[in-house]
């Protein structure tokens, strides 16, 4: 391999260097502070980070050299202060359930891709992300307080350190990214498919971390469960008083981190509209004492057939609007929403076609669907929007208890915009607050009945959130006016339709 | 000669146009018309009276002569457990000539038509025994007490009645209702035992 002649210093590290190089790059730095961060027990990787090196020499260093500025036994041994193993690639496996020392980043990878190539998901790109326990980063913010009051003053720190240390989730994401480019066969970038690392330690440290150069607001910062913050923006905690008592405690540590990881998908969305054509299938499951109402359900027809597609772990059905079992909904349909959670494959237009045949050729037609297609964040926009404005259309079949003529077609055609109080049904006010709701009823339009006198379709578009059946028969008096007081007989409900939503999202 | 052959193609390509727009106009014509067949009821099979709402989704049950002779009222009792109270077409109340004139809710330590119960859960709701009275309504020469029949919260009583009292007189099984009650399931079934179905009231009243 070719040597560069380049002067080591913050600038990016070319891949060709060999673990020689490390040592040249470790002459450069200064060796005060050098063996003072090794005395402290940081790791190779973590003092490389510090002084804010980047490059391959983080990903080339293998933990089976040795720490050539350390004449005894090397950092390698004990558990590095600050990112407790998981920069040397030590940590306890939850999958193996044991403590694993990995030499080198590789290696990990090699751990990661295997999980990956296990669920068999279908991928072009993957997204790496890491968590780490907040202790590591309050370690690291007072190793980095202390470097910067012992060696503040020196002229190689501002020079060496203004590129501030590179943090620990960056360094292990950079020695990580390329082998597992290569493990898995593609790029990473951001995307819907993502490996996730977690990090996290069991027993937080025991005793104080501290910086006492100001013993008093340390003392705030005892380590325990509770205490333990977030990431402090590594300036705050520059408050020097006094340069005398200079001393930095650090705990070891005896553990290392659990470690554990996995890959998963967000979520994906379908949107189209469906059509019910059973008065005996619900639109959510709805099972009472372990007993199912009705015979199926639509989300179920919709959303085990998605999830056998795109092999998803579970869905989500939601819909613009819902009708009561025994009503059909024709006509366009009703816009859904169906949510499908980690797919091991990724839906395309293609796969949305596939499943809306499937869905409309099963034997017994009970649901159809309508442009279903993958839908972004808009298509909630779109269903949401004015969901409580639009208008729907119904149509009824109604009994009058007496005949009736075409004055009363005249009469009930004429009325526009129709203002009905409608008290809670009794059918929901087990469940809903007693309350007056004003609704308006559009139109309406009677269609008669070849054959019968006092049988007759009627067509109404009422304003959403309008119960119709009570609208009716009128609910022992408590929606008023109803069909029956307006033609002052008693009017009863057989049948009911919706046959239209007036809404704009999916409809094509 | 070109002339010719761009308005031969300019007049294909409106025909196209149009063939479309007549394809898609034959298609909604086809859906309205399949949603036409799906609307149309049978009407062979069509009953000649249907069931009324209250038969279609209430259980019917009678309290007869409660705590009085010929105090007869009815409880309809919704799948959701709700129960409506109201006067049974034998109450003794209806045999007074004119019928009922009147009705007062404000009756024991409460007026019954003021409570405001609010809310999912029903709050404010006063919780009345099977014996507690729920109103009183006149005839010409006599006043009568209603009771709530069934123990449990009161939910609404029928202020359309204070208007109205005729809507007794008229269709005290519908309009007429005077007020709905929720019951705990196990109240509930304490009193059921002491109700009778529609077809023993039938019998027992001699009704047709």
């Amino acid at each position: 391999m070719e040597q560069e002649e380049e002067k080591v210093s913050n600038a990016f590290i070319p891949s060709s260097l060999s673990s020689f190089d490390l040592e040249q790059v470790l002459h450069a730095l200064p060796s005060n502070a050098l063996n003072h961060l090794f005395s402290l027990g940081v790791c190779v990787r973590c003092v490389l980070r510090l002084f804010g090196i980047k490059g391959p020499i983080c990903a080339s260093v293998d933990n089976g050299s040795e720490n050539p500025l350390d004449s005894t036994t090397s950092n390698e041994a004990k558990l590095c202060n600050i990112c407790l193993g998981i920069l040397q690639f030590r940590f306890y496996d939850d999958r193996e359930k044991r403590v694993l020392q990995k030499d080198t980043a590789y290696d990990v990878a090699l751990l990661i891709a295997d999980m990956v190539k296990q669920e068999r998901y279908q991928f072009d790109t993957f997204s790496l992300e890491v968590s780490i326990p907040p202790l590591i980063l309050q370690n690291e913010t007072s190793v980095w307080s202390y470097m910067q009051k012992k060696y503040g003053s020196e002229p190689w720190f501002q020079e060496k350190l203004h590129t501030g240390c590179i943090s620990i989730k960056d360094a292990l994401k950079f020695s990580l990214i390329n082998p597992l480019e290569n493990l898995l066969g593609c790029k990473s970038s951001l995307c819907p498919f993502r490996i996730r690392l977690t990090y996290t330690h069991t027993k937080a440290l025991e005793g104080v971390a501290k910086c006492s150069e100001n013993d008093g607001s340390c003392k705030r910062r005892k380590t325990g469960e509770s205490d333990l913050i977030g990431q402090r923006p590594l300036s705050s905690t520059v408050e020097i008083e006094s340069f005398d008592s200079s001393k930095l405690f650090l705990k070891s540590a005896s553990e290392p981190c659990h470690f554990s990881y996995n890959c998963s998908r967000t979520p994906f969305y379908f949107g189209g509209r469906y059509l019910k054509y059973s008065r005996n299938v619900s639109q959510t499951r709805w099972i009472i004492d372990d007993e199912r109402m009705g015979e199926a359900s639509v989300e179920e027809i919709i959303g085990t057939k998605v999830l056998q597609a795109c092999r998803g772990d579970n869905y989500k059905f939601h819909a613009a609007g819902r009708e009561d079992i025994d009503v059909r909904m024709l006509g366009p349909g009703r816009p859904f929403i169906l949510e499908v959670q980690n797919t091991r494959l990724v839906p395309t237009e293609q796969c949305a076609n596939n499943i809306e045949k499937m869905i409309n050729e099963v034997e017994n037609k009970l649901v159809r669907v309508k442009n279903l297609k993958l839908v972004g964040s808009d298509g909630w926009n779109l269903m949401r929007e004015g969901e409580a404005e639009k208008q729907k259309q119904y149509a009824a079949l109604v009994w009058t208890s007496r005949p009736l003529k075409d004055e009363d077609f005249q009469q009930v055609s004429s009325l526009k915009d129709l203002k009905v109080v409608q008290r809670t049904p009794i059918r929901v006010l087990h469940r809903r607050s007693p309350l007056e709701r004003e609704k308006i009823i559009h139109w309406m339009k009677i269609e008669t009945v070849a054959g019968s006198s006092q049988y007759f379709l009627l067509h109404l578009c009422t304003q959403a959130g309008t119960y119709i059946k009570e609208f009716v028969h009128g609910d022992l008096g408590r929606t008023h006016p109803s069909i029956g007081s307006i033609l002052g007989c008693r009017a009863e409900i057989l049948q009911l339709d919706v046959t239209d939503i007036k809404m704009e999202c999916f409809l094509t | 000669m070109s002339n010719h052959v761009i308005e031969e193609s300019t007049s294909s390509a409106t025909k196209e146009l149009e063939q479309k727009q007549e394809k898609e106009k034959e298609e909604e014509e086809d859906e309205d018309d399949e949603l036409q067949k799906l609307l149309l009821p049978d009407v062979s099979n069509l009953p000649s009276t249907p069931p009324s709402a209250v038969e279609s989704n209430f259980a019917i049950y009678f309290a007869l002569d409660f705590m009085k002779p010929g105090h007869d009222q009815y409880v309809y009792r919704h799948a959701n457990g709700l129960c409506v109270i109201g006067l049974a077409p034998s109450h003794v109340s209806f045999k007074d000539e004119g019928g009922i004139t009147a009705i007062d809710f404000n009756v024991g330590k409460s007026d019954r038509s003021g409570v405001k119960v609010t809310g999912k859960r029903k709050k404010n709701a006063q919780h009345f025994e099977s014996n507690t009275a729920l109103c009183k309504v006149s005839t010409k020469n006599d006043s009568y007490i209603v009771r709530c029949c069934v123990k449990g919260s009161l939910l609404e009583v029928n202020q359309q009645l204070i208007k109205q009292p005729e809507l007794l007189n008229a269709s005290a099984d519908r309009e007429g209702y005077i007020a709905i009650i929720m019951p705990k399931p196990a109240d509930w079934l304490k009193i059921k035992a002491s109700l009778v179905s529609v077809e023993e009231y039938k019998k027992l009243r001699e009704v047709s």
